[in-house]
């Protein structure tokens, strides 16, 4: 399943690359994170609460992170699995500054869901990940509002 | 209700006009409950989220799907299933016009579709066949095509309204 | 004799407990001390197990005991095949691969079943499953029956040298020769993808074992009890007579309840014996999804040759058939679908070449129709297209190559699931073509009709799709007829009943031979402790081929009512006539005697009986036929289709069918209806999805549409009758007809609405989103 789309921040690309690497910074973004730990180099480890539909479920997974080229563009790989299924992606972050303070975010994925979730969430995945993807990135905006505030 | 010491709900329900006072485990499913607690096995699951029908029962005289409430939520209500409808012996007029029209071959999903048509019909007593498919299209039947349950639901009409 | 009530339309007598909720019906089933199961099933279609931990799930409270493949031991092995390939075909391949009661090594396809939990309740047994730790390696999945076969491919099972499970070809005449002198050759690709048969009763088992009287008691949704409790004595090491099967009342079958062994028949009967506690298992749906056989997946390429005048001069059809993960039932489906291609045409030459594929999916084995509907669709679609091409109207070029009357017994010369070459025994195949045609009333239709509606903007299209249907096949059933003292009848047979009404048509045909009411007979089925030989349910044989044995065995029973009643009346037996539950003298009615009183003086307490006399009027009979009887039958429809919406309204839809002697047409219209719904589902709306890796994407009846009230059409049914030969009773199988010619039906509809734009239905199932597509590439072309 392909997930896609672009999110602009009221911020420098600087300023928003520094949040998007910070792993507690994420967990507090991400709807349903309970957790999420650095366990290596551009290694994380986490546990994330997803509802889809009638499937309510904690995911446990490992995240990384590749090709690096900060603050431009980054590779994530997620792995997680839990009672209701398992879920795998990958995705590509690419940050572009537009100036005049604006930093557009745009990430392409493929993501394969198994399981339960699959076979009866499959349906709502498509808006149930939109959904997280737009909380947390508002939440991230926030953030980074705040962050900029206290300078 | 009242929480006992094992985690239990004091649950109290009159099903088929008879008044039971169990403990139940607070997740347990009405349908379950009337299954397999009180033995009411005409009631049957077959989906278990609420789409087919099967498993409909009357709650104070209205339509529900038993699989989709707990049976905690029955407390203090009344419950009828397809055992409470007729008998073998007196079958309900509905009951009576299924048998005659052939409504039913595996009759897995008969007892949700009863327990669907005993208020459609006091509602809407002369029911064209259109809304008589309407008021069923709730209630999945692998069988028969629906259209001997459609005939047995316009006799059954007749009958009841002569 | 004249027939007072076969052929009748009689009100079933298992309804009044059906209708008062006092069926017991398997999960109804309850004994103290029982416990129940749940299973842990792979995520994943393929994948190697690497670690598999149920001591979390064993400390759980509450659970009793957890089985893995690997405390199962010496116990673990695989069921048996179910049908063998045909003998009789040369160069045949087939290797046999069946299912596990618990994966060992590797998975083959999601929800296949991987531990087992034992608990004191249902919930809390699935609490357990949750804290299994299981580790899969994912493998790439294999779902696309042509890649399967290519050499890259990752295999379904390693020890083969490819995903090929089988390949078969048939041949008659000489295609090739044919194709040469012919004056049009049309070849196309035709997909037909998965659906489930969908009961609405999912699985279940209850198994208890008595360990004081050494007795396994089990009671499963089984469309065969028969071969199951063989099976499972033997499976356990007990004697057939230690294990008694009931397939109590079954809700709905339509192909999958007689797979055996599922990895829950094998395994919930094992549990019962080794904790000697009776165990109950019920499948929930989604596991019905998963683990419950489904069906249809082929891919065809085939080839019609025609002279410029529309006869058929040849058909090639070369099919590959997706079996899953496991082949237990052998050849069946793609023999039916081999023998159905040519379906009621003369069709002097034919080639035909499957091959049977190995993929991580759901196990396949016959869903009503079982291979049936593909092959009709198969030959229905490139007739359409051939006709087009010819500039020939539809429906004379289908009547211009029926079979004709006087052909019969045709000799079609390819070998059928029965493992011998199909002969059709009789029929009149223009005739009923030319019923649905009168009572859809095509003429007026298309001449008048239709322009209007098409001048108003209404996209309206009719079709006509004639089929064949073999049925009753052997081996053989076998009934036992017993009058007891009350004066009512008793009769048990072997095979098991999931909604078809064989309590009634069996007790009529009982009541007609020896004058009883109806509703004084009992019919036991599904009861192994009652009646122990036969094979079961399935290829629309119950009301032939059991029917044709409870038949027979009322002839004996008759005779012997005859023999002692003419002793007892002091009148010859041809001036007896049995009627109203008495025997009498023909002239001199109140010269009679009860048919209980009779059975009690069969059945003496005191004295003597002569030599050889068995005792009581009771006679077992049993019924093979020499080959199975095919049914023969034409659909029409009339639909609409909304432009905007891609949603179908069926205006009228009609089916003649001769399916021989009818015994209750009551009960054959409720069949027919029901295959006529299945049928529009297969078409419509019932598709499985499965992503790219093997997930199925729609295990809900939320997602997975059965058709409704609203989406069914009133359906009018005509019967014509050409008695079969092959039978006392004259009867043809009909349970699965009505759900045959559907797809081809309904594509041919479809694109008559759609004449405007050309379109060309190759593949079922369609779906309004489907049809979209196809509409909009064929615009964008």
């Amino acid at each position: 399943m392909r997930i896609q789309g672009e999110y602009t921040f009221d911020g420098p690309r600087e300023a928003v690359w520094v949040l998007v690497r910070d792993p507690e910074v994420l967990a507090s973004c991400l709807p349903g994170t309970q957790s999420v730990k650095k366990v290596g180099e551009n290694k994380y480890s986490g546990e994330i609460q997803v509802r889809i539909g009638p499937i309510t479920g904690v995911f446990a997974g490992d995240l990384f992170v590749t090709n690096e080229v900060p603050p431009a563009s980054c590779t994530l790989t997620v792995e997680g699995k839990g009672k209701v299924g398992f879920l795998k992606g990958t995705g590509n972050i690419d940050m572009i500054d537009l100036g005049g303070n604006k930093t557009l975010m745009k990430f392409t994925g493929e993501v394969q869901i198994g399981g339960k979730v699959a076979s009866v969430g499959q349906r709502l995945f498509d808006t149930v990940s939109r959904g997280m993807i737009k909380q947390g990135l508002d939440k991230l905006n926030e953030i980074l509002q705040a962050r900029i505030a206290e300078k | 209700m009242k929480t006992t010491a094992q985690n239990l709900f004091d649950l109290s329900v009159t099903v088929n006009g008879t008044r039971y006072e169990q403990a139940v485990e607070p997740r347990t499913l009405l349908s379950d409950f009337l299954r397999h607690e009180l033995g009411l096995t005409g009631t049957h699951v077959g989906c278990e989220h609420g789409v087919c029908g099967a498993c409909t029962v009357l709650l104070n005289g209205e339509s529900v799907r038993s699989c989709l409430m707990f049976a905690v939520q029955a407390h203090g209500r009344e419950i009828t299933t397809v055992e409470g409808l007729g008998t073998i012996e007196k079958l309900h007029p509905i009951q009576e016009a299924f048998h005659e029209a052939h409504g039913l071959q595996c009759g897995f999903c008969t007892p949700g579709i009863l327990t669907t048509v005993v208020p459609f019909l006091e509602q809407n007593p002369h029911p064209s066949e259109e809304e008589i498919r309407e008021a069923i299209s709730g209630n999945v039947c692998r069988c028969t095509g629906y259209q001997h349950i459609v005939d047995a639901i316009k006799l059954a009409s007749d009958r009841m309204n002569k | 004799m004249e027939k007072k009530l076969i052929g009748k339309r009689i009100v079933r007598n298992e309804d009044p407990r059906l209708l008062t909720g006092q069926a017991q019906f398997v999960d109804d089933v309850e004994i103290p001390g029982m416990l129940h199961a749940a299973f842990l099933r792979s995520d994943h279609a393929h994948a190697r197990l690497s670690s598999l931990d149920v001591s979390a799930a064993r400390r759980y409270p509450g659970v009793v005991a957890v089985f893995t493949a690997e405390d199962m031991g010496e116990d673990w092995s695989p069921g048996p095949p179910l049908v063998s390939p045909p003998p009789t075909v040369k160069d045949v391949v087939f290797h046999s691969r069946r299912q596990v009661p618990l994966v060992k090594d590797k998975v083959r396809h999601a929800g296949e079943a991987i531990a087992l939990v034992i608990a004191e309740s249902r919930y809390i047994a699935e609490d357990a499953v949750e804290e299994i730790e299981l580790e899969l390696e994912p493998l790439p999945a294999v779902l696309d029956l042509e890649k399967a076969l290519e050499a890259e491919s990752c295999l379904v099972h390693e020890d083969l040298e490819s995903n090929l499970a089988a390949r078969l070809f048939q041949k008659k005449g000489n295609y090739e020769a044919a194709r040469k002198e012919a004056g049009l050759v049309v070849r196309r690709r035709i997909v037909i993808e998965r659906g489930a048969a969908a009961a609405m009763e999912n699985r279940g088992i209850v198994a208890h074992w008595d360990a004081k009287s050494q007795h396994l008691t089990m009671w499963d949704t089984t469309q065969a009890p028969i071969p199951i409790r063989n099976g499972t004595a033997a499976r356990l090491g007990l004697s057939e007579h230690q294990v008694r099967v009931i397939a109590p009342f079954i809700g709905g079958g339509f192909g999958p309840k007689i797979m055996m062994f599922y990895p829950e028949e094998m395994l919930i009967p094992w549990v019962a014996m080794k904790l000697n506690r009776p165990i109950k298992w019920i499948e929930d749906r989604r596991e019905n999804f998963y683990a419950t056989t489904q069906e249809r997946g082929q891919v065809h390429d085939v080839e019609i040759a025609l002279s410029r005048d529309g006869q058929i001069l040849g058909l090639k059809d070369d099919f590959l058939h997706d079996t899953g993960a496991y082949d237990p039932y052998g050849l069946t489906i793609p023999l039916n679908t081999q023998s159905h291609v040519m379906g009621g045409y003369d069709i002097k030459n034919f080639s035909s070449d499957f091959k049977v594929v190995f993929t991580n999916k759901t196990i396949v084995t016959p869903v009503r129709g079982a291979g049936r509907p593909q092959g009709i669709f198969i030959i229905e679609r490139i007739l359409d297209i051939a006709a087009a091409e010819l500039g020939m109207d539809r429906v004379e070029i289908r009547k211009r190559n029926l079979i004709p009357p006087q052909a019969f017994p045709y000799q079609h010369e390819i070998i059928d699931q029965a493992f011998a070459p199909l002969i059709l025994d009789s029929g009149n195949y223009k005739v009923v073509v030319d019923k649905a045609l009168e009572m859809i009333g095509y003429e007026a239709f298309v001449k008048t009709e239709q322009p209007r509606l098409r001048k108003e903007g209404k996209y309206v299209g009719i079709g006509i799709a004639p089929f064949i249907e073999t049925t009753g096949v052997g081996p053989y059933e076998g009934a036992r007829v017993t009058i007891e003292a009350s004066g009512k009848v008793n009769v048990a047979t072997g095979i098991g009943t999931q909604g078809q009404g064989h309590f009634t048509s069996f007790a009529q045909i009982v009541a007609e031979q020896l004058g009883v009411k109806v509703s004084d007979v009992r019919i036991v089925t599904g009861d192994t402790a009652e009646f122990h030989w036969g094979t079961g349910t399935f290829a629309s044989r119950g009301a032939v081929v059991a029917g044709n044995a409870v038949h027979a065995a009322c002839t004996l029973v008759r005779k012997k009512v005859l023999k002692l009643a003419s002793k007892v009346l002091e009148a010859p037996e041809g001036e007896l006539e049995l009627d109203n539950g008495l025997v009498r003298v023909a002239d001199i009615p109140q010269k009679s005697i009860r048919l209980g009183e009779l059975a009690m003086l069969a059945n003496p307490l005191r004295g003597a009986v002569e030599p050889g006399t068995e005792p009581g009027l009771e006679s077992t009979a049993y019924f093979g036929p020499q080959y199975g009887a095919t049914a023969f039958g034409g659909h029409a429809m009339i639909l609409e289709l909304d432009p905007e919406t891609m949603m179908v309204t069926i205006k009228r839809y009609v089916v003649a069918e001769d399916c021989g002697t009818v015994l209750n047409p009551l009960i054959l219209e409720g069949q027919i209806h029901g295959g006529v719904s299945m049928g529009i589902g297969n078409s419509y709306y019932e598709k499985l999805h499965f992503d790219e890796n093997g997930q199925l994407l729609n295990a809900s009846f939320a997602d997975y549409l059965l058709a409704s009230s609203t989406e069914m059409p009133r359906v009018e049914v005509a019967h014509l009758e050409t008695p079969s030969s092959l039978n006392e009773l004259g009867s043809k199988g009909a349970g699965e007809a009505g759900a045959i010619p559907v797809p081809a039906l309904f594509a041919q509809a479809l694109e008559n609405a759609l004449h405007d734009r050309k379109l060309e239905i190759l593949e079922m199932p369609l779906s309004p989103n489907r049809l979209f597509e196809l509409i909009h590439a064929k615009e964008t072309q």
